[in-house]
């Protein structure tokens, strides 16, 4: 069976499941237990003197004109994210008696998320079901600080560091010689990968990695009257985007990264050994930009006389 | 104590899980009258306050690599301006922020909106890309679209010959200015609507190298960069309680400003390989493009099986009509007339996806995902003669090729929760490839994996995933190949047949009673290309990371963190167009290790922080022809040491004073470059750039301003 004709029973599935009657979030199994009787009045009884608890009131989430606010007219105040405090309260404020987010919550990353995606459905998550994030049981607080007016995730110059924590692999790319500058925190993850999801490959921002990459680098797209293949399909077959020992963050030093796949008799196909390298007179395709000397247009000519990718 | 502690935690944590069926929220309780909840208590912000750190920088040297992208390319002092700050009244908030503002790295933001009716942002960031400043040129500018070289210059058929050389060389930079402006808008008419537009405007400039070649030399030159990219997101947003529809459109329009570049040739005629005229080459710099996009996305939940399905389609169109150069600037040469004057290139693009998950009971998850992309060049193909290197008319005439490609992804997976500490996740992904005008047009890709997660404790995690794929194609096309003048045996490494093999270790614990947590990952994966005769023929990968950081107290922390990479690849040749006659290695090698503290509220008045980071980047090269021979390059290394240390003195409740002092040292050694003059090689006249090599110090002072007061309500 192809994919053509896997896609097509796909298709049928998911328009059986959108014909199915019921909600997914309305499930009523739990335990009962009771809200506040006077809201965030009462949390703040107890808490008003917690700075951390009181940043809240920094936020987008504490904004009483917006309705969609947890704070806005008729909503559930602290209690629309950290769930009901009926019991907290009784029980003279038991931790674990309410919904606590981030690494140290006694509750399941699931439910800790749930509550965050009850409300960010249409912008935050909607590819975030199965997505890498999720599969991998990632907390929204495990990345975003809610009790501050500066959720350093959301920031160019720090959210690296913050996508780090658990991308160590990434962290040593930006450290190598040749990498985009996330190091020097000019540049987001965010500007190439949506963290919560897509149905893109590599949760990229735009429909493919050359998309991509042409945000920045859009004279690279053409379409040029002399392409050149392997750039048209993928820019990460020749470079590294995260970073590499070599210029360009180029995934092999040239020649040999042209050589894997460039066999012509004459000068693309001879073995450039090291002869000469001590004395600096080595061959001249090892030196300055190796084959880009003259094969500059390496990613594509539109000069009519262009075909060999030098004008 | 400690284990009433954790069978509170399991018990609740039990309860929770319970509770939440998966996708519901914790505990559903009746929605309370919260008519009579007036949040007289809550502090809601209005008013203004931010704060703004002016002072000044030193920098103890010029070093282009540690400008690039930070602005601090030149030795010398800096003033330098950030800030950030808010504004809010009744719903309507503003904020800006600024960074850098006396740096090529400066960033200007601004957004703000009634929360819930409408928003707005503005944004301005400046980049520099520093390259080289150890380049130097013979040729000057004339014009936009000229280099010349001056008139006391001296041709010669070898840069040895050129006797003007060194009295002609001009130091000139490789560097280029990335300037981005950028505004938006969403405005919400209800509660289930949303509407969105943003505008980005970049525009870069510069030079850069750029290789101009004639028939048996060639010229490094400086190539002015004058891009300019515009980008337009705009769309609606539908939502609903479960789900949302969007209707969005990108557009991308990119100019650039030069059209032609002519330079002269600073090599002599030679009449054995040349032809009169031969004087002056011309590039054809990249082609004005743009391209359009209208997606439609969206998501919805659904009860049966529990599921949520995700999908979006994609149409797009990129075009290109830029007018064509002649097929030479050489007046001795009597060239074809062009088939067209202007290419009309014309690519479609369409990208299908969609991901539906569903949980069929509470302790597993299914998952499909399908993915088609198709890029469909549907350029004219036509018979276009060539001038090689504007020297030589070439005879025969060759069709520009329009590649296009279909490609699909399937990806199949589940997860089940074995027990509430393990759970197991096994996948089956299959691609299929479908390209035109090359040597492979049919490819496939199966792969399998399983993962494991066991997390015994709420502080202990450990994952292990593993699998492998295998690349397999319909036929490698040695007939197109040789047409292209390739080796037979040779198989492109992203066409050719390879299995996979990969496995990653992630282990993390972080113990919410013991303020030490660890993580360590390890990666290996290996690529055989086990039916390549020629080109890459393996290529294996092995990765560590590792990090520990310790919370000594609230106030103070230390971390270390390194890693070590080694990727290796084998591939083959031949000189002799037959069998394989050399061997190729090459094995980068990256070692990092970095480690910090953190101090704060020394005395109620003082916060330090230190960090120092060590990068080693090591490539090892050897080649080995003929028999025997073994032809070891010296490494390609470089290494970098950065040390930052951050003193903020708290002043007072105004003012606070931050001392920054910053160590960076980078040297490299490479072998392309190093000792590469101008005049090094015979026949290419090089602009000379030398391999990295700075030990920079940065001391700076500033005092940061904090400005308003909020008022709680």
């Amino acid at each position: 069976m192809d994919l053509k004709t896997i896609s097509r029973y796909s298709v049928q599935l998911c328009a059986c499941l959108l014909l199915s009657p019921g909600a997914l979030s309305q499930s009523s199994d739990g335990a009962d237990i009771p809200y506040s009787t006077t809201g965030a009045d009462m949390c703040l009884a107890c808490h008003q003197s917690n700075q951390v608890v009181l940043a809240i009131f920094k936020t987008k989430h504490a904004v009483p004109s917006d309705p969609r606010s947890p704070f806005g007219d008729g909503q559930l105040q602290c209690e629309a994210c950290h769930g009901p405090g009926g019991l907290h309260i009784a029980q003279g404020g038991n931790e674990v008696l309410i919904t606590g987010f981030g690494a140290d919550s006694v509750a399941p990353v699931k439910a800790q998320n749930i509550m965050c995606l009850e409300c960010h459905t249409a912008d935050i998550g909607f590819a975030w079901h199965g997505g890498p994030h999720d599969d991998n049981e990632v907390s929204c607080a495990g990345c975003h600080q809610i009790h501050t007016g500066n959720d350093a995730v959301l920031n160019t110059s720090t959210q690296a560091e913050k996508c780090y924590d658990c991308h160590a692999f990434r962290k040593s790319d930006s450290l190598k010689a040749y990498s985009h500058p996330l190091r020097e925190g000019k540049m987001a993850c965010t500007d190439c990968h949506s963290p919560h999801g897509a149905t893109t490959e590599l949760q990229l921002v735009r429909q493919s990695l050359n998309d991509t990459c042409f945000q920045c680098h859009a004279e690279k797209r053409g379409p040029f009257l002399w392409e050149h293949a392997p750039v048209a399909e993928d820019c990460s077959n020749c470079h590294n985007p995260h970073g590499s020992n070599h210029p360009g963050m180029l995934a092999k030093r040239a020649p040999l990264l042209c050589q894997s796949c460039h066999s012509q008799s004459g000068h693309p196909s001879i073995a450039y050994d090291a002869d000469g390298v001590a004395t600096g007179m080595p061959s001249q395709y090892l030196l300055g930009q190796s084959c880009l000397n003259c094969h500059s247009q390496v990613h594509g000519s539109n000069h009519p006389s262009g075909s060999r990718l030098m004008r | 104590m400690f284990e009433a502690r954790l069978t509170r935690y399991r018990s609740i944590a039990m309860l929770a899980i319970a509770s939440s069926a998966l996708i519901a929220p914790v505990a559903e309780t009746a929605p309370p009258d919260t008519s009579n909840w007036k949040c007289n208590l809550c502090p809601f912000e209005t008013g203004s306050q931010g704060n703004i750190t002016a002072g000044g920088t030193y920098v103890s040297d010029d070093a282009a690599k540690f400008g690039d992208a930070s602005g601090y390319d030149e030795k010398g002092g800096y003033a330098n301006v950030d800030g950030e700050g808010k504004y809010a009244s009744e719903g309507f908030r503003l904020n800006w922020y600024a960074e850098d503002l006396g740096l090529d790295s400066r960033v200007f933001e601004i957004d703000g909106g009634r929360q819930g009716k409408y928003g707005f942002y503005v944004g301005y960031r400046e980049l520099p890309k520093r390259v080289f400043d150890t380049t130097s040129s013979v040729f000057g500018p004339s014009g936009n679209d000229s280099l010349v070289l001056p008139g006391s210059w001296v041709p010669a058929p070898l840069t040895s010959g050129m006797t003007a050389l060194d009295s002609s060389l001009n130091s000139q930079n490789i560097e280029s200015d990335r300037q981005t402006i950028e505004f938006g808008a969403k405005y919400l008419p209800s509660s289930r609507f949303d509407l969105f537009a943003d505008f980005r405007r970049q525009q870069n400039d510069g030079v850069d190298i750029f290789g101009g070649s004639t028939f048996t030399q060639a010229s490094q030159l400086l190539k002015p960069l004058d891009y300019q990219t515009d980008e337009v997101d705009a769309g609606v947003r539908y939502r609903t309680e479960r789900g949302h529809l969007t209707l969005a459109y990108y557009g991308s329009f990119f100019e650039n400003d030069a059209t032609s570049l002519i330079w002269d040739n600073p090599f002599s005629f030679d009449p054995s390989t040349s032809l009169p005229g031969e004087d002056q080459g011309r590039h054809a710099p990249e082609p004005d493009n743009d391209f359009q996009q209208v997606t439609l996305s969206g998501s919805y939940r659904a009860a049966t099986l529990n599921s949520v399905i995700a999908f979006s389609a994609a149409m797009g169109r990129g075009e290109q009509d830029d007018l064509l150069l002649p097929y030479t600037i050489n007046p001795n040469i009597a060239a074809a007339a062009l088939p067209r004057s202007m290419l009309d290139a014309e690519v479609d693009t369409m990208n299908l996806a969609f991901t539906v998950v569903s949980r069929p009971f509470l302790k597993a998850r299914v998952k499909l995902a399908f993915r088609h992309d198709e890029r469909d060049n549907k350029t004219s193909q036509l018979q276009w003669s060539r001038v090689i290197t504007d020297t030589f008319p070439t005879i025969d005439n060759e069709l520009n090729i329009p590649y296009s490609f279909e490609r699909s992804r399937l990806n199949l997976s589940a997860d089940y929760r074995l027990f509430d500490t393990v759970k197991l996740s096994a996948g089956y992904d299959r691609m299929e490839f479908d390209r035109n005008f090359q040597e492979v047009a049919e490819q496939t890709e199966d792969a399998g994996w399983g993962k494991i997660r066991w997390r015994p404790t709420s502080y202990l995690d450990i994952t292990a995933r593993g699998g492998a794929s295998e690349r397999d194609i319909d036929r490698y096309d040695e007939v197109f190949a040789a047409g292209l003048g390739q080796n037979p045996l040779l198989r492109k490494y992203n066409l050719a047949y390879r299995y996979r093999e990969f496995g990653e270790l992630t282990f993390s614990t972080s113990h919410p009673a013991q303020p030490v947590s660890f993580t360590f990952d390890v990666l290996y994966a290996n690529d055989e290309y086990r039916r390549s005769q020629l080109g890459l023929t393996d290529s294996e990968e092995l990765r560590f990371a590792a990090d520990l950081s310790w919370s000594i107290s609230e106030r103070a922390s230390v971390y270390l963190t390194g890693g070590i990479e080694e990727i290796d690849g084998e591939q083959l040749g031949s000189e002799l167009f037959s069998t394989p006659d050399w061997q190729a290695s090459h094995t980068d090698k990256f070692h990092n290790f970095g480690g910090g503290f953190r101090v704060a509220g020394i005395g109620d008045k003082v916060d330090l922080q230190l960090d120092y980071t060590r990068a080693d980047g090591n490539t090892e090269i050897n080649v080995a022809s003929g028999p025997g021979g073994q032809s070891q390059f010296p490494d390609l290394e470089s290494t970098l040491d950065s040390l930052r240390m951050k003193i903020l003195y708290r002043w007072s409740d105004k003012l606070e004073a931050i001392l920054q002092l910053r160590y960076e040292s980078f040297s490299a050694e490479d072998w392309a470059l190093q000792g590469v003059a101008a005049d090094t090689i015979p026949t290419i006249l090089t602009l000379g750039a030398q391999p990295y090599d700075y030990e920079v110090w940065v001391v700076g002072i500033g005092f940061r301003y904090l400005i308003g007061s909020s008022t709680a309500r």
